[in-house]
């Protein structure tokens, strides 16, 4: 079993709210957590210290989140840093493109804003294969299977969808 | 030539004169009696009619075997004098022939009855299939053509012109195109009597049953006889659809602004609800522990992120705000001092110099104070915000007025942070903040708008790392115009 303070999570997000939260909520699970304001800083603290993974916002000033990666899959150690997404432009225009680049490229898991502190507990855990609580357990299950469905519905054309949906009402009789 | 002269030269000569006159004058020469019958013709005649000794003229001219209904030559042997008429004849081939006749009474006796008359004729038919031609370019050609004199009578109008507009000869063409009963201001067609030149301009005018129609009017002088224009034509295009096409577009692209402030609305709420999310969640971690400090810092990210909805909706408010922007004449510097008096301490808090430049000599002009206010206001802040994020020190942002003849510009440039090129392609279109949990990503949208609502475009240049220039450009010409027109809104609405 991984001990949760063995690992050092790097949160990246530009709103000091959001990175205040997710690191408080890092702390309370036992990680260890540096944080960063944007992709310039979170590269510099890649560099003092490589993290086990990096908590990563899309759209940030300076350097964005997609720069960021590009910039870190430059370098062969760092390319094998396991991401997390935290966006709340997984769906517009402004975010859609980045992030298909960077679940193509890589981390596979996003989450998208506002994320309950279980979810999110419960995504950094099985991303690292560390050993999870019941409801965290259920939180990770539930992520799981809200980002395969939602990666799905993303990709479906809209025969696949008419099939889908024939296949759930067959369920209901 | 006087008669003593007239007199010797001798008489072959003369008639070796006539003879040749007779020849070679350019036109078909014939001699008819009072019978019809053709005595006399000269070459050109037969070339064009063909064999016509010992027949009655209309058979010649005419092929027809009864004299003409209108006998041009009937009438110079009851009236004695010269008439010029047109007719159709046909040649020697069977074909066509469009003439036009000179016919003059031939008396033996001075005062005597006439007993011949000479008919001189030319053939006009290629004259007339160049002018068919031309009727039918005139009539067919698909745009109104109206002809219009010096009183702006119209004395020509094409078929096209009368379908939309209705019967319009001899009458005023201001009460024609715009049912008006004065003289349009800024009339092309006067600037054309004026100036000689030809002027192009697009006008809205009123139907036969009453429809706006939109037309892009040139007006061309015709001179005739030396240096006056005797009358103008003008030649307009009907653009009602194209215009109609254009509000279209404007409304689905109002439409896609809709989407893409809906989309943007639902990512500042996100971001909210993440806010209020973690203080929540920090409040209830600091009572776990008993934390007060872990309690108080979850309450701050609470009060926090109810005022961004607070400031959320009064942006938004100010987003949706009415089309028509409401114009003053004002002295556009006015609001520069107001914007600089309002952001200067603010800007010196963090070290940076806060400057207007604005021309000795500005002119007044339509602009809705309120509109420009917040304009203003959005770009001076995001310059403040940027020179913050700079990492290079002895920043500065500059308001600046330029009134050129064409154009009134109010620019805002700043030495901070720039903004990135992916980034730039975005920020006038959809609405996004990174300004961390400061801003609500409404700023630029809502400039643009109202930039947009007065006419006007606004662009940016900036590099990283460098600096930004946002340049809001307005047309003297537009501001005008939209003031005109709210003007007339206003009058009608009171």
């Amino acid at each position: 079993m991984t001990v949760a303070a063995a690992k050092t999570i790097l949160v990246v997000d530009d709103e000091a709210d959001v990175r205040n939260f997710l690191k408080i909520a890092l702390l309370e699970a036992g990680f260890n957590v540096i944080t960063a304001n944007n992709g310039n800083e979170a590269l510099n603290e890649v560099k003092k210290k490589k993290p086990d993974l990096i908590s990563l916002d899309l759209v940030m000033p300076e350097k964005s989140g997609v720069m960021f990666h590009r910039e870190l899959t430059k370098n062969k150690e760092w390319s094998k840093i396991p991401i997390i997404i935290v966006t709340g432009h997984a769906r517009d225009d402004v975010g859609k493109a980045d992030l298909k680049e960077l679940t193509m490229s890589g981390p596979g898991i996003y989450l998208e804003k506002p994320v309950k502190p279980l979810n999110y507990i419960a995504a950094v855990k099985s991303i690292l294969n560390m050993d999870t609580s019941d409801d965290e357990k259920g939180a990770a299950e539930q992520v799981e299977l809200q980002n395969q469905l939602k990666n799905i519905i993303d990709e479906a054309d809209p025969d696949t969808l008419k099939k889908l949906k024939e296949l759930l009402n067959k369920k209901k009789i | 030539m006087s008669s003593s002269k007239r007199k010797s030269i001798p008489r072959r000569l003369t008639d070796t004169i006539y003879k040749t006159l007779f020849e070679e004058v350019p036109f078909c020469v014939a001699i008819i009696d009072r019978d019809y019958n053709v005595v006399e013709a000269n070459e050109k005649f037969s070339q064009r009619f063909g064999n016509w000794r010992g027949k009655k003229c209309y058979n010649v001219y005419k092929k027809l075997h009864r004299p003409c209904d209108e006998c041009p030559s009937e009438q110079v042997f009851e009236e004695g004098k010269v008439i010029v008429a047109d007719a159709v004849g046909v040649d020697k081939e069977g074909k066509p022939t469009h003439y036009v006749g000179h016919v003059a009474p031939i008396r033996l006796k001075e005062d005597g009855p006439v007993e011949y008359v000479l008919e001189m004729t030319r053939t006009v038919t290629g004259v007339k299939s160049w002018q068919q031609e031309y009727q039918i370019l005139f009539d067919r050609v698909p745009c109104y053509i109206t002809v219009i004199d010096q009183d702006f009578r119209i004395v020509r109008a094409n078929e096209a012109f009368r379908e939309s507009f209705g019967d319009v000869l001899n009458r005023y063409c201001y009460e024609v195109y715009k049912h008006r009963s004065s003289k349009c201001p800024n009339c092309p067609a006067a600037k054309t009597f004026r100036d000689g030149r030809v002027h192009n301009s697009n006008q809205v005018g009123t139907g036969k049953k009453n429809q706006d129609i939109h037309y892009a009017v040139t007006t061309s002088p015709l001179m005739r006889s030396g240096g006056k224009v005797a009358h103008v034509i003008e030649i307009s295009n009907d653009i009602t659809a194209v215009k109609r096409l254009e509000s279209q577009v404007i409304e689905a692209e109002r439409l896609g602004a809709v989407g893409q402030t809906v989309a943007g609305l639902a990512h500042s709420i996100k971001n909210i609800l993440m806010g209020l999310e973690g203080g929540k969640y920090i409040v209830s971690i600091g009572l776990q522990k008993n934390d007060k400090q872990m309690i108080s810092e979850g309450w701050e990210m609470l009060e926090r992120n109810f005022d961004k909805t607070t400031s959320l909706v009064k942006d938004f408010l100010s987003f949706s705000k009415g089309r028509l922007p409401s114009l003053k004449m004002l002295n556009p510097a006015d609001i520069i001092i107001e914007i600089v008096d309002l952001y200067k301490e603010i800007a010196a808090l963090s070290n940076i110099e806060l400057k207007a430049m604005i021309p000795k000599k500005v002119r007044k002009a339509p602009l809705d104070p309120d509109g420009i206010h917040t304009c203003l206001t959005n770009l001076v802040s995001n310059a403040i915000d940027a020179c913050q994020m700079a990492e290079q020190k002895g920043n500065e942002v500059v308001i600046e007025l330029i009134d050129n003849r064409k154009k009134l510009i109010f620019q805002v440039t700043d030495n901070g942070s720039g903004i990135e090129y992916d980034i730039k392609n975005k920020i006038f279109t959809t609405f996004f903040t990174t300004k961390g949990g400061e801003g609500t990503g409404l700023g630029l949208l809502t400039t643009r708008k109202i930039v947009q609502e007065h006419g006007g475009k606004i662009t940016v240049e900036s590099e990283k790392g460098h600096g930004s220039c946002f340049r809001m450009e307005f047309s003297h010409k537009r501001l005008l115009k939209l003031f005109e027109e709210s003007d007339i809104i206003k009058k009608k609405n009171n």
